[in-house]
């Protein structure tokens, strides 16, 4: 700093830095950090939006610890999130190790994967579900009569319905861990590999030593986000599977976290229980972000 | 290169990489090959479900309840777009609305496209603008609770926004701003990551640069307009495309604050295209409306792909 200034300037300088500063504050307080604190509020009273909120402690906390549904979303979001993101990272690695070259073909398949990333999401869900839907004309139950098995009734199918919204995240997210994983693989030096060859390191031998140790940041973060992202699926279950009167599909058999909140506050009006909902979304998303930040902490010390 | 498939920020140490001949020789070549392979049918299973797609969109309406179904389109029309023989007075099954002519609302289908590219361009430049100011203030200068700001920025991170979806419908209501505009962009402005990964960058801009235009008696305001922004230039190049694409897609927040035909985004106007019309033969109208919806952001990809890759290894390696 270029020392003391003047009482006045200074005023007038700081008066500045906090007019700038205003219009992100204000927002940030008023969208963000009041919701929030609101949303806790919320969280412990009846509401249906119209009458003023009652005070009923932790009543919804109550309700929903022996609420089946919420037990069955929670159930259905833990088994979605840990197999899509589990497949997607080994798929994101497996097709960065394939195409990172800066070749043309390279080129042309990390565009094809990367894809569904920059499709309009809502598009791709109607596209799979023209897909998988009408039973006789879908093109999924065509290839399964050239492969001479029976059409499957795939969206009214209770035990296909979470394998499928994971092979849906899956299709679409592939790509955009395949770009993290391709900028990992370009930062690490090619002396390591060189030194390792002339040490008579086998191909595996240089993953394995290498490339996956040095791989562990960009893996930590396509791990975390995509833990934190899958947790907060919504679309697919309100476009693909939604039925007349229920948002989880058959059985609830696709009923998740975030439908279940939007289907509690929005179609039943229980404004105060889907604030509860959103607390528990809060409480198990903190606590990932958590582990990620230790993580990451622990990655630094190595 | 413009429109060169998935360039990326490392591409030249790679390039080096991979025209060094493989460790083992031909047999070596040979394995890495046959490894790509299962990748290469992979791609198979990215490009039939978008051909399929292209293809419904071909089909006159009663090709697409034929059984089987046909790969390529025998009779290939525009009556999905715009129906000639369509007339909403009276009621013809030989002809289906084309999902131009679908919605009663003033320019039909194109009001959407106009109300998706109004909000996310308002929310894109409005944001980035509030962020670089705050930016700058918490980097640049010295006043008191900057940190204390910036932290409870960071802690906001960890909050998933449907968290405040409720409170924030509430407010919405109160304010009686549900169905406009304002209720799309005003609450989307404030971003803590765009605000954190602004903080991030102008760190490491040298503080003499700033003080050098004090110096030389330009106002602060006058700092960030001439100097900040173009400095953060590649910066706000990679946040556009996150902000771009996420407010595009964006369809909860939507689907809550808007009520009316008119004011629906495109995500909005496709779910209900889809609940309204669902029937096999509709399918290709409504698949149109998903492709109109597409294109925009795969051609603001196709030529910005550079920013696009660099922008998210950016993001996520150094966040």
């Amino acid at each position: 700093m270029a020392g003391p200034l003047p009482l006045g300037s200074r005023l007038r300088r700081y008066g500045t830095s906090y007019a700038m500063l205003l219009p992100f504050l204000a927002l940030f307080a008023a969208f963000l950090l009041w919701p929030l604190a609101n949303s806790l509020y919320l969280s412990f009273t009846r509401f249906d939006g119209v009458n003023p909120a009652v005070f009923t402690g932790l009543e919804n906390f109550a309700e929903l610890a022996g609420d089946a549904r919420f037990r069955h979303a929670l159930g259905n979001t833990a088994l979605y999130v840990v197999a899509s993101v589990v497949l997607s990272t080994l798929l994101s690695l497996g097709l960065a190790l394939a195409f990172n070259s800066a070749s043309w073909p390279h080129r042309i398949m990390r565009t094809l994967f990367f894809l569904p990333s920059v499709t309009s999401s809502i598009a791709l869900m109607l596209m799979w579900k023209w897909v998988l839907f009408p039973s006789e004309v879908g093109l999924a139950n065509t290839v399964v009569h050239w492969l001479g098995g029976a059409g499957v009734p795939w969206l009214a199918t209770p035990g296909l319905t979470v394998p499928i919204l994971v092979l849906m995240s899956v299709w679409g997210g592939m790509g955009y861990g395949m770009v993290l994983y391709v900028a990992g693989l370009g930062s690490i030096p090619e002396e390591y590999y060189e030194a390792a060859r002339i040490d008579g390191a086998s191909t595996w031998q240089q993953f394995r030593h290498i490339t996956l140790p040095l791989l562990r940041p960009v893996t930590t973060y396509v791990v975390v986000t995509g833990l934190i992202g899958a947790f907060q699926v919504f679309e697919a279950v309100y476009i693909v599977f939604r039925g007349t009167n229920n948002i989880g599909g058959v059985l609830d058999s696709a009923l998740m976290i975030v439908p279940y909140l939007y289907d509690q506050g929005f179609t039943h009006f229980k404004l105060g229980y889907a604030s509860a909902i959103a607390w528990v979304l809060f409480l198990i998303i903190f606590v990932l972000s958590l582990v990620n930040l230790r993580v990451g902490r622990a990655m630094k010390e190595l | 290169m413009a429109v060169a498939p998935m360039d990326t920020a490392a591409a030249p140490a790679r390039r080096a990489r991979h025209e060094q001949p493989p460790a083992g020789g031909g047999r070596a070549r040979v394995n890495r090959h046959l490894l790509r392979l299962p990748f290469y049918l992979l791609s198979l299973t990215m490009v039939v479900p978008f051909y399929w797609l292209v293809i419904t969109v071909l089909k006159p309406p009663a090709e697409l309840s034929r059984i089987p179904p046909s790969f390529v389109p025998r009779s290939p029309s525009y009556v999905n777009f715009y129906d000639p023989g369509w007339s909403a007075r009276q009621v013809n099954p030989g002809h289906l609305a084309g999902v131009l002519q679908r919605f009663q609302v003033d320019f039909g289908f194109w009001r959407f496209l106009f109300n998706s590219v109004v909000i996310t361009t308002s929310i894109t430049v409005g944001s980035l603008l509030i962020c670089s100011l705050a930016a700058y203030v918490i980097t640049k200068h010295q006043i008191k609770g900057r940190r204390v700001i910036f932290l409870m920025v960071i802690a906001s991170m960890m909050v998933p926004w449907q968290t405040t979806l409720i409170p924030n419908y509430v407010i919405m209501r109160n304010l009686g701003w549900l169905d406009t505009y304002t209720a799309y962009i005003v609450p989307a402005l404030a971003k803590a990551f765009v605000l954190f990964f602004l903080v991030q960058f102008l760190q490491s801009v040298p503080d003499e640069l700033i003080q050098a235009a004090r110096v030389d008696g330009a106002g602060e305001w006058r700092i960030w307009w001439k100097i900040v922004l173009p400095l953060l230039r590649p910066a706000l190049a990679a946040m556009s495309i996150f902000i771009v694409l996420a407010e595009w897609n964006n369809f909860l927040w939507p689907l809550v604050i808007v009520q009316s035909d008119e004011m629906a985004n495109l995500p909005v106007a496709l779910a209900r295209l889809n609940s309204y019309f669902g029937a096999p033969d509709q399918q290709g109208a409504i698949m149109a409306g998903g492709l109109i919806a597409s294109v925009p952001t795969i051609v603001f990809f196709l030529v910005f792909q550079k920013y696009f890759t660099r922008g998210i290894a950016l993001s996520g390696l150094k966040g």
